[in-house]
């Protein structure tokens, strides 16, 4: 009954084009809740799939799911007070796109056949182009003709790695389920040089996906044109799904002894993101893009981590829950920043914390857990990856990951501290309004990646550490 | 002896010839609806004994990237009054050579890497490559944005000629799912296409080009 969990979506967001718009709000938060309870059932008592073939639980799925459910619960809140004050047209288009994009989402979540996985993840890049095309402005049109373009372009050669995959299991006469879970057990059989060949064409489709150099363009583009609620999403979980494709691939790359070879590959281009991300976060003139920029950096991190393995993947696994949890608030709060002045330019912003108080604290905090401070999760994760990357011996790429994390620092701290304490040159007046729903939807994700470095619960450690360990992960 | 299957495929690489020399789509779109025929068929003269899926599935692909896809561009462009695209980036006369030097590297790639066996010794490996790559080329050599659409559908038939030749026993209902999504993926690229018409009057995506950095 497993499948049912990316079916109610999918119905719901049948209903929302044919119902009113304010009816289409209380349906996305109705749905979002739901979807959260049903989450929270199948990781209680883990039920079996309909079609074992094609959709089974994993370790990483679960987790992702979990990430995927409470964002959109928060985010669907958001957005039916947002969608109240914007006047967007066609709003069961945008609402009914949220849900079939919650849909697709939660279906890569769960699928355990190679193509299936592939057919969910193109169909991500399918339901969130409405999303991105929303405004309708000759920017918007640019941004999603790019993410179309280059997605789907991108995920064609994911599709021809997974048909090479298949090749390996012919020529390696393995005769099992074309799923991850069946290929990871019979990975020794596999012929090891198409294995290879395909997880080449996968990564760099998939890695399109997720926003890794050089394939990362329309990254930017996309996330700064949608309206806030949608890059939220696209930032804090779309990018999570094609890691995961990416993520399951390694996993046979590893079990087939393959792991130096996958695991160069993702270091490398998780540097390359690093760096290409502190180039343009330091000349940043636009917040939404700096934030966009953010998230390449992180999708860096999170490809290096899982390339070192061990020690490294579990901190891996850390950036990229925290990161979802911070990012999509980040992202939640710039739109609130832009309700206010009207404007995506840096320097057009200044005296936060008088004009929007309560946005300045989401706004602030969210800066000091993305660029990991201490008390938030990506410090932890970040420490454990440069400690991985010691272990394992690769000295020269830990001092580059720690060098351009410290540039990222100062970029970021540098723009942030000119939004919040800069002059402006209209007169401040009053603090602007901010209404609750507005608020505390960010709130509650940052305090739960603090909650989660105080206390984690026993489930979720067992969780991430059975996904880790299928990359020598653990202690 | 010369397999029948091998004179269809040696019809569709002198059309990537064809595609590559021609300014005029109209006929770029009537050489994508050919590939879209012949790799759709192809599986007819593979396989000895076809099962009832089997052929409905073949008679869907065929619809759908044979006829569908191609009519509704035709109509679109027929709609839109454009029949000559003028914008690109690599002249007719080089994409032409270049398209040569491809056929020709095409069959040594896949003798290279023992790609032949598994195709019972057709060309299906060298044309399938051929495909993907020219339509690669058509996406990044051609500024018109009708054109790039046209080279990501002739990329998409070459991944699932090679995906009809070389995986064995694929399940159709995966295929069919691949299948769809191909097909809502063109036409939400059809309905950018016609966003693009009504706000620049053309089609160059040279104009695409506010956001930087």
């Amino acid at each position: 009954m497993l499948e049912i969990i990316f079916l109610i979506p999918f119905v719901a967001a049948l209903a929302v084009f044919f119902l009113p718009a304010t009816a289409g709000r209380v349906l996305l938060v109705l749905t979002g809740i739901i979807h959260l309870l049903m989450t929270i059932m199948v990781w209680t008592i883990r039920p079996e799939a309909i079609f074992p073939d094609y959709f089974a639980l994993s370790a990483a799925g679960l987790l992702s799911l979990i990430v995927i459910s409470l964002l959109f619960f928060l985010i669907s809140v958001y957005t039916a007070e947002y969608l109240k004050q914007s006047h967007i047209r066609q709003e069961n288009i945008f609402t009914g796109s949220m849900l079939l994009f919650l849909s697709t989402m939660t279906m890569v979540t769960i699928s355990d056949h190679i193509m299936v996985m592939w057919i969910a993840i193109e169909a991500t890049t399918l339901t969130s182009a409405p999303l991105i095309f929303t405004h309708k402005t000759s920017t918007a049109l640019e941004a999603t003709w790019k993410y179309v373009l280059i997605c789907s372009v991108g995920i064609a050669m994911a599709l021809l790695g997974s048909v090479l995959i298949t090749l390996a299991m012919d020529v390696g006469h393995v005769k099992t389920a074309v799923s991850f879970s069946a290929l990871t057990e019979a990975a020794k059989q596999l012929d090891p040089t198409w294995l290879k060949a395909g997880f080449v064409f996968i990564f760099v489709g998939y890695g399109t996906k997720m926003g890794l150099a050089p394939m990362h363009t329309w990254l930017p583009d996309a996330h700064s044109e949608a309206p806030s609620p949608a890059s939220a999403l696209l930032s804090g979980v779309l990018l999570n799904c094609a890691y995961l494709g990416i993520f399951k691939t390694n996993k046979i790359m590893v079990a087939a002894g393959l792991g130096d070879f996958s695991g160069t590959i993702l270091m490398v281009f998780g540097l390359m993101s690093i760096l290409a991300a502190a180039t343009f976060i330091i000349k940043q003139t636009e917040y939404k893009r700096m934030l966009a920029y953010s998230s390449i950096e992180n999708m860096g991190i999170i490809a290096f981590g899982t390339g070192i393995g061990g020690i490294g993947a579990y901190g891996a696994i850390l950036c990229l829950i925290h990161h979802s949890l911070i990012k999509s608030s980040l992202f939640l709060t710039s739109g609130n920043i832009h309700s206010g002045y009207h404007s995506w330019f840096i320097d057009k912003i200044g005296q936060l914390p008088a004009r929007m108080p309560k946005t300045f604290v989401a706004f602030f905090a969210g800066f000091a857990a993305i660029a990991g401070f201490p008390p938030f999760g990506l410090f932890i994760g970040e420490l454990l990856i440069i400690v991985g990357a010691f272990r394992a011996g690769h000295y020269t790429m830990a001092a580059i990951f720690m060098l351009s994390l410290c540039f990222i620092f100062a970029g970021l701290s540098n723009q942030v501290f000119k939004m919040s304490f800069g002059d402006v040159s209209e007169d401040i007046t009053s603090p602007t309004p901010e209404k609750a729903c507005l608020v505390w939807p960010q709130y509650a994700l940052l305090l739960t990646s603090l909650a989660l470095c105080v206390w984690m619960p026993d489930i979720l450690y067992q969780t991430i550490m059975a996904a880790a360990a299928a990359m020598g992960g653990g202690f | 002896m010369i397999h029948p299957v091998d004179i269809l495929l040696i019809l569709v690489l002198l059309s990537v010839l064809f595609a590559f020399a021609s300014s005029r789509l109209p006929v770029l779109i009537r050489i994508l609806a050919f590939q879209g025929v012949v790799v759709s068929i192809v599986p007819f003269f593979l396989e000895h004994e076809m099962t009832a899926g089997g052929i409905i599935f073949t008679t869907a692909t065929l619809t759908i990237r044979g006829i569908i896809i191609p009519w509704s561009f035709y109509s679109m462009i027929k709609k839109m009054g454009i029949k000559r695209e003028v914008e690109t980036i690599v002249s007719y006369n080089a994409s032409v050579f270049a398209s040569l030097l491809l056929i020709v590297a095409a069959p040594m790639l896949s003798h290279k890497f023992n790609m032949i066996s598994f195709s019972g010794g057709t060309l299906i490996t060298s044309t399938a490559i051929t495909l993907v790559v020219a339509g690669m080329f058509l996406l990044m050599a051609r500024r018109n944005a009708i054109a790039m659409v046209l080279g990501y559908i002739m990329m998409e038939n070459g991944i699932y000629l090679i995906g009809t030749a070389l995986s064995s026993g694929a399940q159709h209902i995966v295929e069919f799912g691949i299948l769809l999504d191909v097909l809502a993926g063109v036409m939400i690229m059809a309905i950018m296409l016609q966003s693009i018409k009504q706000k620049y009057d053309n089609l160059d995506t040279a104009q695409l080009s506010k956001l930087k950095e």
